[in-house]
């Protein structure tokens, strides 16, 4: 016989509605991908007093677009300690600006975003969702720890030329995927190579153990190697739960004289930032590098003075608070516009995102006629010496077997709760030897200023 | 021991080996049916995203089952099981890329080294009892997980873990060359997992079966009956992991690319939830725990929820099981959508006389 | 092989991470003798419960309010689930009344990820006054945080095992938690008693996650399956002894951090508290086979 307790069956059914209930009370969740709505306000200043107005974004200013929509779609990574949710966010906003003025030649967009927790099935499916399902004529948007190795294949088959925030290897390497940032290879490059020019005696090398740690690896190796530096390559596993071990360690292999190099997601990279300050080791190495995601200035803030010209950040994409541009200003109108959705507010995760939607209402723009997938791709593909106004350089997709479009980068440092230039565009090294194999193949787009 | 309850109607059949009724027939000729439905007409009814999501399906009912013979026959809790998935997709990964053998000559062999991993770690284990014995489990799928998070899947390379951590370009893991296509290897997977439901099925109906039953209602009365209890217990953790471990391969040829972040620790939790909501003592709720597993999520995906309202109904469903309903969905769906039925019944006959007499 | 030199900091780190591990292993071995439950779900609650502090410090209220409403949460969550499922499943084995709290876990972790979404520019910590720096241990920097948690632990294992040893209370909870049935029909107040064990380890649950939240992340996933690690402290005393639960999660924290300067060994440093805890286990059951069953081990 079971010990029978009626009261328990009530227990569940309650402790069921308090948890429903608890999380429908939730405020700003973004669970939902909604378009974010407009406020009655079309104009905001900007840091340096002058006012934008949004309407820029498009072709006429404050007509909606009521076309035929012109569908698109995108893949970002969203798992408890990790979301891209930011970058696709901002993407959507730019459409809702978009649309809102004018649309593409009258036509809106309509932006999908598919979230995956790093399922490979998942994300493989969720492609196959995009295309058979929702019949995107483009793929945007996409910031994943998996995407590019698992659906490359799939993308070159059906002729989809992807703009992306890349991680894994296949979104630098094969002929379907150009990104808008230098990924974790290329940013820690850049992040090294500035610990290099500061004459550092040994390098440390740290990053999350997330797949393709030995690409990454590769990059800064090279560059250390061309300098004659001794450099020691460490992986942590995520989500760390001992930062004081993983502080002292790195500590303890650069010395004196060394450098200690970070390539981690924002809290990761402030955990062992904040672990070494508790420790009181920050003052044991020459510098502390690390490689974009640590560009914001939430991590600034939290940081406090003591990172001040201690800490060097890779910036992939213009530091906001030091460049006072149109491009710039637009961007954060439309961010405080239309981007409600977008939890980390000003920073490159949303810059990305802002980068990623002009590329392609540019390529859209020059579509003359229908608006499939061939028409589309064939418009993203011919993109050639764009100004994002984001990047030191002019933008270009091209029809090269790989892409790197943005190999010159910035580096900034926090100062006062802000994150500021401490070095302006520097190409990365050639050393890599990544980097030189796409210079050769794209020539002088691959450098164009 | 975790006591879930049995239908009584077994009870007294359970040493006599049933010829089959023209119930049983009945029954066997609708599974037979819905295989076939499954088999041949499922893949042209989904959506290509759909094939996918019910390809693991495929996979992680063979899991649920293994763990569903641990939990529901024997009465042993693995918190282990992802982890032993982990070894077998690990291995035939490795083999897929190292040889070129035919598919199902790895899957076999996937799942023998599988189940000799799982037998020997079952082997010092099986002196610790219910709460130890769980425990235990969990500590050495924590441990696989570190190793695996150090040594990686194999993705191409050359040695031992035929790992290539620089590499740019990922060749995938192959398929069957008769199975390329997404609907063409969900049939391949269907078909694997039908022998896997076959092999469980055999195993319980004859003599491991019945000693299973006995462990699992008194263990020292089954030692004091003469089964060799060891050896028996074994012999479930054995089929457990073979079973889990021919899913890792057929998980391989599915996903492609193997990492392993994708099998964390916390998983395992997960599927115990779900093989006890599904009800572990039934083969079908083995497949009801690899719906809520891999189809729930999904459809949560594709409508816009979050998949963290599938885990707050996961944990609401352990407790609900535990407390209340311990033979889980597939005990209960079938005795409440009987209620259903006759509550209908009842409501049309009230609803019948009032017709009659308006004649 | 890495100097003695090389060893020291991690010493002191290593300390400081057992201390970590030693705040939930306790609290999860005290309710055990009390109650004969594992609370796999105490780093779940006390996580809730420090997001929950955090949202009222970013709302702008002052910090002792937001800590006393961890620990009232972290309280009222452990105490509504004991008085529910502690009499639904009092007759069932350990093991499936362990499972249920793995019920309660996945319901939390759940609940924090739909409230508190991952944001993946910023993250979320907790700040106690008491971070600043204490002392130096050779080269190291030692924060009064750290030391406060160590002490607690101490306090706890001393606190606790006195408590149930010597008071009335503490008799009837160890009384309770070996057969209920007998204890009730002895008089004692036995849902009181239960309601009191369960109260005691929800304010623990509630100190131990402001504390842990502070000293390793506010991080929902780290602070709930961090009880996986501390499980093997527990595991290595067998549940039965506090002492030496808090002596095996400094022993783990110790082997972890020293193995970090080893480079062949430093990756595979996280199997620590599994492989020791696996390793106790088979030793310890060589000779007998070990069973959680209500009347022999607990």
């Amino acid at each position: 016989m079971r010990d029978h307790a009626p009261g328990a069956r009530a227990a569940v059914a309650l402790a069921a509605a308090i948890g429903m209930l608890a999380a429908g009370c939730s405020s700003g969740s973004s669970t939902t991908s909604s378009s974010t709505p407009a406020s009655t306000q079309p104009a905001t200043s900007s840091p340096s007093g002058t006012t934008v107005s949004t309407s820029q974004c498009g072709t006429k200013a404050g007509v909606p677009a009521t076309g035929t929509p012109i569908t698109v779609g995108g893949i970002v990574t969203d798992q408890p300690g990790t979301s891209f949710t930011d970058i696709a966010f901002m993407a959507k906003a730019y459409f809702a600006c978009v649309n809102a003025n004018g649309g593409v030649n009258g036509h809106p967009i309509n932006y999908i975003i598919e979230k995956e927790q790093t399922n490979p099935a998942q994300i493989a499916a969720e492609a196959k969702q995009l295309v058979q399902s929702d019949h995107v004529v483009a793929i945007v948007g996409n910031t994943s720890i998996l995407e590019c190795t698992i659906d490359h294949s799939y993308w070159e088959k059906l002729g989809f030329d992807i703009i992306d925030s890349g991680i894994a290897p296949e979104c630098y390497s094969t002929s379907n995927s150009a990104a808008v940032n230098m990924g974790p290879r290329y940013s820690s490059d850049g992040a090294v190579q500035y610990a290099l020019s500061q004459h550092v005696s040994k390098v440390v090398f740290d990053q999350s153990n997330v797949p393709g740690t030995g690409y990454i690896a590769a990059g800064p190796a090279a560059l250390a190697a061309a300098a004659h530096t001794p450099i020691v390559q460490l992986t942590e596993n995520v989500p760390i739960s001992d930062a004081n071990s993983v502080a002292i360690k790195e500590v303890d292999d650069a010395g004196p004289n060394g450098a200690v190099v970070l390539n981690f997601t924002p809290p990761q990279a402030l955990v062992i930032l904040q672990a070494a300050q508790k420790l009181g080791l920050e003052n044991r190495v020459k510098l502390w590098g690390c490689s974009t995601p640590c560009n914001t200035d939430f991590l600034a803030q939290s940081l406090g003075p003591k990172w001040n010209n201690k800490l060097f950040v890779n910036a992939e994409l213009a530091p906001p608070d030091s460049t006072s541009s149109a491009s710039m200003s637009l961007y954060r109108a439309i961010l405080s516009q239309y981007g409600s959705a977008v939890s980390g507010g000003v920073g490159s995760f949303s810059q990305m995102g802002f980068t990623e939607a002009e590329i392609l209402v540019h390529a859209l723009e020059s579509v003359t006629g229908t608006y499939s997938v061939q028409s589309v791709n064939a418009a993203i593909r011919a993109v050639s010496g764009f100004n994002t106004g984001q990047l030191c350089q002019l933008w270009s997709y091209g029809s090269y077997p790989m892409h790197i479009p943005n190999n010159e980068d910035w580096t900034v440092t926090p100062s006062n709760g802000k994150m500021t230039t401490a070095q302006g565009c520097t190409q990365i090294s050639s050393v890599d030897p990544q980097i030189a194999a796409y210079r050769k193949v794209a020539g002088v787009a691959a450098t164009a200023p | 021991m975790l006591d879930v309850a049995e239908p009584a109607a077994s009870a007294p059949q359970r040493w006599r080996l049933r010829r089959p009724g023209a119930r049983a027939l009945a029954r066997a000729g609708v599974v037979a049916a819905l295989f076939l439905f499954v088999l041949l007409a499922l893949p042209q009814l989904l959506s290509l995203y759909y094939v996918d999501a019910m390809t693991q399906v495929a996979v992680y009912s063979m899991v649920a089952l293994g763990l569903g013979v641990l939990v529901g026959r024997v009465g042993l809790i693995s918190l282990g099981q992802v982890a032993v998935l982990a070894v077998g997709a690990w291995t035939a990964a490795r083999l897929l890329f190292a040889t070129s053998m035919p598919y199902p000559v790895v899957l076999l062999a996937a799942g023998l080294i599988t189940m000799v991993a799982g037998t020997l770690i079952g082997l010092p284990a099986l002196r610790l009892r219910g709460l130890y014995l769980a425990l235990i489990t969990l500590m050495l799928a924590g441990a696989i997980t570190v190793v695996l998070k150090t040594v990686n899947f194999p993705n191409g390379g050359h040695g031992f873990t035929g790992y290539n951590g620089s590499s740019v370009h990922i060749p995938p893991i192959r398929r069957p060359s008769i199975a390329g296509s997404d609907p063409a290897y969900f049939r391949y997977a269907v078909v694997v997992a039908a022998l896997m439901f076959l092999l469980a099925a055999a195993h319980i109906r004859t003599r491991p079966g019945r000693a299973w039953a006995a462990i699992r209602q008194s263990e020292p009365a089954a030692l004091a009956a003469g089964i060799n209890t060891t050896l028996y217990k074994l012999w479930a953790f054995a089929l457990a992991s073979f079973v889990t471990g021919v899913a890792g391969g057929v998980l391989a040829g599915a996903v492609h690319y193997l990492y392993s972040i994708d099998f964390p620790t916390q998983d395992s939790i997960t599927l115990l939830a779900v093989v006890l909501m599904g009800g572990a003592y039934s083969l079908w709720g083995a497949i009801i725990a690899a719906l809520l597993l891999q189809l729930l999520p999904a459809l949560l995906n594709n409508w816009g929820v979050s998949a963290d309202w599938l885990t707050i109904l996961f944990g609401i469903g352990v407790l609900q099981v535990l407390t209340t309903a311990p033979a889980g969905l597939a005990d209960q769906a079938p005795r409440d959508l009987a209620r259903l039925g006759r509550l209908l019944l009842a409501l049309a006959r009230r609803l019948a006389p009032s017709a009659g007499g308006a004649k | 092989m890495p100097s003695w030199q090389d060893f020291q900091p991690f010493i002191v780190s290593g300390l400081a991470l057992g201390g970590v591990y030693a705040l939930s292993g306790v609290g999860m071995v005290v309710l055990y003798q009390a109650t004969g439950v594992v609370y796999l779900a105490f780093g779940a609650v006390g996580a809730m419960g420090a997001l929950i502090a955090w949202s009222l410090t970013h709302a702008g209220t002052p910090g002792w309010v937001g800590w006393l409403a961890c620990v009232a949460f972290s309280a009222v969550v452990t105490l509504g689930y004991g008085m529910v499922f502690g009499p639904a499943l009092a007759k069932r084995d350990p093991l499936v009344k362990a499972v249920a709290t793995l019920g309660l876990t996945l319901v939390l972790f759940g609940v924090m990820d739909l409230l508190w979404t991952t944001s993946g520019g910023r993250s979320r910590g907790i700040t106690l006054p008491t971070d600043n720096p204490a002392f130096m241990i050779g080269q190291i920097q030692v924060t009064w945080t750290q030391v406060i948690g160590l002490a607690v632990g101490v306090a706890i294992t001393a606190g606790t095992g006195a408590f149930l040893r010597y008071t009335k209370l503490g008799t009837a909870m160890r009384a309770m938690a070996n057969d209920r049935e007998i204890t009730a029909t002895l008089g004692v107040p036995v849902r009181r008693v239960e309601a009191a064990a369960w109260l005691g380890c929800g304010v623990l649950a509630g100190v131990a996650g402001l504390l842990l939240a502070d000293l390793v992340a506010l991080d929902a996933t780290t602070l709930t399956f961090l009880v996986i690690s501390s499980l093997a402290a527990t595991l290595i005393a067998r549940l039965r002894s506090i002492t030496l639960t808090f002596g095996a999660a400094l022993l783990i924290g110790l082997v972890h951090d020293l193995l970090t300067p080893i480079q062949s060994l430093s990756s595979y440093n996280d199997m620590t508290p599994f492989v020791l805890a696996a390793v106790a286990l088979l030793v310890i059951s060589r000779r007998r086979v070990m069973s959680a069953a209500s009347r022999e081990e607990a």
